[in-house]
């Protein structure tokens, strides 16, 4: 591994301090939150950090908690304790789900909520030094390359599909993104915090450069409310999502008040399909009415020379998890 | 048929305390580890002082900031139990308690381990007494190697701590963390189930040949026995190549090539030279030695004939370099980091040659030529020739036949991918050597490195005390220790080559990717007329292995034509892989004559049973023969006409069932090895055998055919293994060999042995008696030995997401008179585990564009995990045909080979989809049906 130092900060701000201290002196930074991914890059070399800011020194950032009708949940949470948080768990099932199909329970002891959201993508161009649009270049090598498991929407010029298991989860949640930077706090909605390669080929979401993803909010979940997240996997474990569907119902009885149903493994970024959340509204929940909802889902999907298998599969999930769901006592 | 004399189920519970052999593993290796710290030495990189726990230990340590915690355990710490895998947390071999809590030691900086408490497989053992689950999984036998055994301890550990009854799919989960390439899975699960008191124990279920000779019970040989080093695997004791240190060891690291195919025009290494820590540097223009052993012509073993002759020579470092990791240089350096760095400091300017990935493509006018002499490998007489058998006249056959098929198969890369990478530590005192390397044949590997090296025999030593998995081709030497061996010369210091993951999988070999034409004829009644393959073989640049394509031999048929053409590619090498050139062929040939079955109307266990070989080669008869048993109980114990659906894919509804079926016959030849037994005063048997043990058990298998042959109880056999100073030739462990050769060594050895006791009496004083008997025995009358077996699995296909999941699983195999149920049911489990990944997920793939592998490492191989893994029942038809040690037979490799084809016959039998294409991906699932 290169030549690198260990900053433990105090505080978030301080995090943010140091990352922009140690670039004002020439040197590259990287936060390191459960540190498994950002590591196995380093040592890769995709990412050479001459300083890591050792984000798990900083106490008191992994707590859930309840005020004024929002969920808080503080970035440095680690996933096993996401999955079993006894609230999480009860009420926000898709969160908790998505949690504990992240990799292996020895990754889930170390990685945190902030870290598997802004996780860089497991293309395997990416991941096997392509000089891609991620690792800084001006190519997709996916395009007319194995793209497999890559993107069915939003794709372009890059066509990742984005890796996160909980990103989907939150944004089915509602959830925004409290970031720290250098110059203090903002607070993005999902659709502002993740941004599509069209905007940013190199980036997956909207932090800065010394900018970190602090916590999550999302509203407290209405009585009859219930959720899930589907993963489909290549193997049985320790894969990313070839697709996956995080679906938020809020059910009075047998009947749909609203849905909420995000995708992930299909795009660059969490994907929402509103057109397919909008025939739910109002309705019974009836195999018919989740077949129509799940073709919604997959309209206007542009699949690549090597996973329109990606297209049927997504559809089979949406309709299997909504009804699923919708039939949960 | 007549019944069978004898069917026994045995539980543990009957063998815990049967034999008791706790047999002490004698071993005195120097003494390999260092006083000193190599790497204590200070390299300027930023260092901090932490605060850690360490099995209930309290210290001060300093570090520099980018090491991880493993490297501080294994390297600052003295702490080597703990494995190094993957180190890039894919695959647990590094798991450690933090807090209580399994995490990947790799994945942590230790300095973010300040005023942490960290607990490793050392801290498990208190007051020398063994943890309970250390206990179970010794008695379980779930370390077959061992490599993974820390991690997967320390995960059942954190496991049972919280839930401490947790139930199999608990346990799974909880484990699934940390990847076992013996796929030892079951075991493992049984293992902690039993601490949790909340498993039932798998029988291992043992049945008489009805056909053979009375089989006599014989007093420790086929008794279920604890291995004699299974206290070592399991407290992470057992010494693996990395974890040798000597005294001023330097650290080696390899520059690759990042081409496929390039002319290296010039390199620039006098940066790296001049960077302080760095001792040696070598590339394709200082060392020169050829690496014999990794491009065998014809897959023959390389020899001083072969070297003389060959005109394709293949060296250490290669200009050109003909696949992307083939060495281009190599560094030793005070510290392994600073290698790293020093090979960054090396310039080499390539000429990008053009490149071919695809074994058809490369025949094709107008392929780039990977060889002068054109891409088809050249064989042992340097002739570019396929490989062909005739019988009969094939056109003929066809033409005579009522029904002629064809059809096209592929199979892929897929790679060994043991659990320990690639490594090797050289060190020269004076002109003698010494080489610590994993090696299945430290006799095999010493020829080599000394013939490579072009120095006498006798001035090499060549030490394996254990090894974390073999799977194939490491009954030879490898090109790290010729590169490790030549820079320790240069640097005039001991030298420790390491190899990542990812060099591991792009620099060593693993399975030869295939392409199968097939053609059969078959009259209306289902007999077989006309069988031809045209085949392709993709071996890399360099010939590791024959590229044959086999399974076409277990079917009886009067017309014959073979034709495998083994192809260069800019891949990289194909070598041997458990059954080298069997899963992939058996794919073919079992999943195309299953497919003719159902055209002409017959279940394809009838139509095996009318069409197979029961001759070898349709011409020699064997030894002994089950194959008809083997499936006939097969699919009586499987209920095969239940699970079995007479129209394929006839479930109604998306979730359908299927049962497929294959077969097996794997070569048990006889042959050359030594063994040597001394007895002492004291009355102890010293058994020296040539053996390393890859996982399958050899050293206790060893000691237990020495017991039963000496007429002693196991516990007074000390077994001395693994280094070529105090052990005679042994074959070497490739080819399923070592039980029925060394171990005939091993009963001669004793028996006159014995001999001597009789004649002279126990030796008194300082005497010792000794035997060595180098046997090469033969089969008598023209008669050819093979195992045989027959699986039956049961899959359930979810059809709209591509989804397969196996729900039964089946294995009947006769390896002869098994010799320990515990460790060959263990090999049986293993490798249909392995098969069953080879057919639904494992790859390694390539970018067509760049030439550049996309999925080396476990994660993107899809190595199987704890949850992709089924019970396997395993059912062992014994039987004694006076050959082998005590009748034994091969067994290691060869339950995968009919796992692959019948996983995909029973996707057929579900789905009524016939699938060609290996891996049966959940892409090609979906894209099919859709």
């Amino acid at each position: 591994m290169k030549t690198l130092s260990n900053a433990n900060p105090r505080d978030l701000q301080q995090a943010v301090s140091l990352a922009r201290d140690a670039r004002r002196a020439g040197n590259s930074a990287s936060f390191a939150g459960g540190g498994s991914d950002l590591l196995g890059m380093v040592k890769e070399g995709i990412v050479k950090p001459d300083v890591l800011v050792h984000l798990r020194a900083i106490k008191g950032q992994d707590q859930v908690e309840t005020k004024a009708g929002r969920v808080h949940v503080g970035g440095l949470i680690t996933l096993d304790t996401l999955n079993h948080h006894p609230l999480i768990h009860g009420k926000y099932a898709v969160l908790a789900e998505a949690a504990g199909t992240v990799a292996t329970p020895q990754i889930r002891n170390a990685g945190t909520l902030a870290g598997n959201v802004c996780q860089r993508p497991w293309c395997w161009y990416f991941r096997n030094g392509f000089p891609c649009f991620k690792a800084g270049g001006n190519t997709c090598f996916s395009i007319t390359g194995e793209n497999q498991f890559h993107a069915i929407f939003g794709g372009g010029p890059s066509f990742i599909v984005h890796p996160s298991d909980t990103a989907p989860a939150l944004m089915a949640l509602d959830a925004t993104f409290r970031v720290v930077g250098p110059s203090g706090e903002r607070t993005l909605a999902a659709a502002d915090f993740f941004t599509l390669p069209k905007v940013n080929a190199a980036r997956e979401n909207a932090l800065g450069e010394d900018e970190l993803l602090a916590s999550v909010e999302f509203p407290e979940a209405r009585p009859g409310t219930r959720s899930t997240y589907n993963k489909v996997m290549d193997r049985e474990a320790w894969t990313h999502a070839v697709v996956s569907a995080a679906i938020v119902l809020d059910m009075d009885g047998n009947v749909c008040r609203s849905a909420r149903i995000v995708l992930g493994g299909v795009a660059p970024i969490p994907w929402r399909v509103p057109d397919a959340e909008r025939l739910l509204t109002g309705q019974r929940v009836t195999p018919e009415l989740t077949a129509r909802v799940a073709e919604a889902a997959v309209a206007g999907a542009n699949p690549l020379a090597k996973n329109a298998y990606k297209v049927p599969l997504t559809r089979e999930i949406v309709q299997r998890s909504v009804l699923a769901l919708a039939a949960r006592a | 048929m007549s019944r069978p004399k004898r069917t026994k189920e045995i539980s543990r519970r009957k063998f815990i305390g049967g034999t008791g052999a706790a047999l002490v593993a004698a071993t005195a290796a120097p003494a390999i580890h260092a006083q000193e710290n190599a790497q204590a030495r200070t390299t300027g990189s930023p260092r901090s002082t932490i605060h850690l726990t360490i099995n209930g230990k309290s210290q001060n340590v300093e570090v520099e900031d980018r090491w991880t915690l493993v490297e501080v355990l294994r390297d600052h710490l003295n702490l080597p139990g703990t494995k190094i895998g993957c180190d890039r947390g894919e695959c647990g071999a590094c798991t450690v308690l933090l807090e209580g809590k399994p995490v990947y030691s790799c994945s942590q900086l230790a300095v973010w381990m300040d005023g942490k408490s960290i607990q490793t497989v050392e801290g498990l053992e208190h007051n020398g007494k063994l943890d309970p689950l250390q206990q179970s999984f010794m008695d379980h036998d779930a370390p077959q190697c061992g490599f993974c055994t820390s991690g997967q301890l320390m995960s059942a550990k954190a496991c049972l701590t919280s839930h401490p009854h947790a139930t199999r799919d608990e346990v799974r989960a909880a484990m699934t963390g940390n990847i076992c390439r013996c796929s030892n899975y079951n075991r493992y699960v049984a293992a902690t189930l039993a601490v949790a008191g909340t498993g039932i124990d798998p029988k291992i279920v043992m049945i008489d040949d009805a056909s053979g000779e009375p089989f006599k019970t014989l007093t420790t040989v086929g008794h279920p026995t604890t291995r004699i080093d299974a206290r070592q695997r399991v407290t992470g004791k057992a010494i693996y190549t990395l974890d040798v240190n000597l005294p001023g060891m330097l650290y080696a690291r390899v520059l690759r090539s990042p081409h496929p195919h390039a002319n290296i025009r010039s390199i620039d290494v006098s940066k790296a030279l001049a960077m302080p820590g760095v001792k040696a540097v070598i590339t394709h223009e200082n060392c020169k030695y050829i690496f014999g052993a990794g491009s065998i012509a014809g897959g023959r073993q390389y020899v001083e004939e072969i070297k003389k002759i060959t005109k394709q020579r293949r060296y250490a470092f290669n200009n050109p370099v003909r696949f992307v990791g083939e060495p281009v240089a190599a560094v030793a350096a005070i510290d392994r980091h600073i290698a790293e760095e020093a090979l960054q400091l090396i310039t080499v300017d390539y000429e990008v040659l053009p490149f071919v990935l695809d074994q058809e493509d490369a025949l094709k006018p107008g392929a780039p030529q990977i060889w002068p002499d054109g891409n088809i490998s050249l064989d042992i007489k340097n002739e570019a020739k396929p490989m062909r058998e005739s019988r009969g006249n094939i056109e003929e056959g066809l033409r005579i036949s009522d029904r002629v098929f064809e059809d096209r198969y592929t199979t892929t890369f897929v790679h060994n991918a043991q659990m320990e990478p690639r490594s090797s530590v050289a060190a020269w005192d004076g002109e003698k050597l010494t080489v610590y390397t994993p090696t299945g044949g430290i006799a095999n590997c010493r020829t080599d490195t000394a013939r490579d090296l072009g120095i006498p025999l006798e001035n090499v030593r060549i030490i394996c005390q254990y090894m974390g998995g073999n799977f194939g081709n490491k009954n030879q030497n490898q090109d790290a220790d010729i590169i490790a061996a030549t820079l320790a010369k240069q640097a005039g210091a001991p030298v420790k080559l390491e190899m990542s993951r990812r060099e591991d999988f792009i620099g060593m070999h693993g399975r030869w990717p295939t392409t199968q034409y097939y053609k059969v004829g078959v009259a209306n009644d289902g007999t077989l007329k006309a069988l031809q393959l045209r085949g392709y073989s993709g071996m890399g640049p360099y010939r590791k292995n024959s590229g044959a394509i086999g399974g076409i031999e277990i079917y009886k048929v009067p017309h014959l034509d073979y034709t495998a053409y083994p192809v260069y590619t800019n891949k990289t090498v194909s070598g041997n892989f458990r059954g080298p050139e069997f899963p992939q062929g058996h794919f073919g040939i079992q999943s195309m004559m299953d497919d003719v079955a159902y055209k002409v109307g017959m279940d394809p266990v009838d139509f095996a049973l009318k069409n197979m070989s029961r001759q070898a080669g349709d011409e020699h008869p064997y030894t002994n023969y089950t194959l008809e048993e083997c499936i006939r109980r097969g699919a009586a114990a499987f209920e095969w006409k239940k699970r079995w659906r007479a129209k394929p894919g006839s479930d109604t509804g998306s979730v359908k069932r299927g049962a497929g079926f294959a077969f097996l016959v794997f070569r048990s030849a006889l042959g050359r090895s030594s063994a040597a037994i001394d007895v002492t005063p004291e009355g102890r048997y010293v058994l020296h055998v040539g053996v390393t043990d890859v996982g399958a058990g050899a050293k206790t298998t060893m000691g237990m055919i020495a017991a039963e042959a000496l007429d002693v109880p196991l516990s007074q056999v000390d077994v001395i293994w693994g280094d070529t100073a105090r052990c005679p030739y042994s074959v070497g462990e490739s080819g399923s060999r070592t039980t029925m050769q060394t171990g005939w060594a091993v009963i001669e050895a004793a028996r006159d042995l014995k001999r001597q006791i009789a004649d002279k009496g126990m030796p008194k004083g300082t005497n010792l008696l000794s035997a060595m008997a180098t046997p090469n025995p033969m089969v008598a009358d023209g008669k050819v030995r093979a195992c045989f077996g027959a699986h039956f699995v049961e899959v359930e296909v979810d059809m709209a997401v591509g989804h397969v999941r196996v729900l039964k699983y089946v294995a009947v195999h006769d390896s002869g008179r098994i010799m320990n149920p515990l460790t060959a049911s263990g090999q049986v489990k293993g490798a249909v585990m392995m098969g069953i990944g080879m057919a639904l997920h494992e790859e390694l793939l390539y970018d067509p564009r760049s030439g550049q592998p996309l999925t080396p490492g476990y994660y993107g191989h899809r190595v199987s995990t704890h949850m992709d893994a089924p019970e396997v029942e395993v059912i062992f038809i014994e039987s004694d045909d006076g050959y082998g040690a005590f009748g034994s037979k091969s067994i290691g490799e060869s339950g995968k080979i009919p796992a692959v084809p019948a996983i995909g016959n029973a996707i057929f039998n579900a789905t009524g989809h016939r699938m060609k294409d290996l891996p049966i991906r959940r892409d090609r699932l979906v894209g099919v049906f859709a």
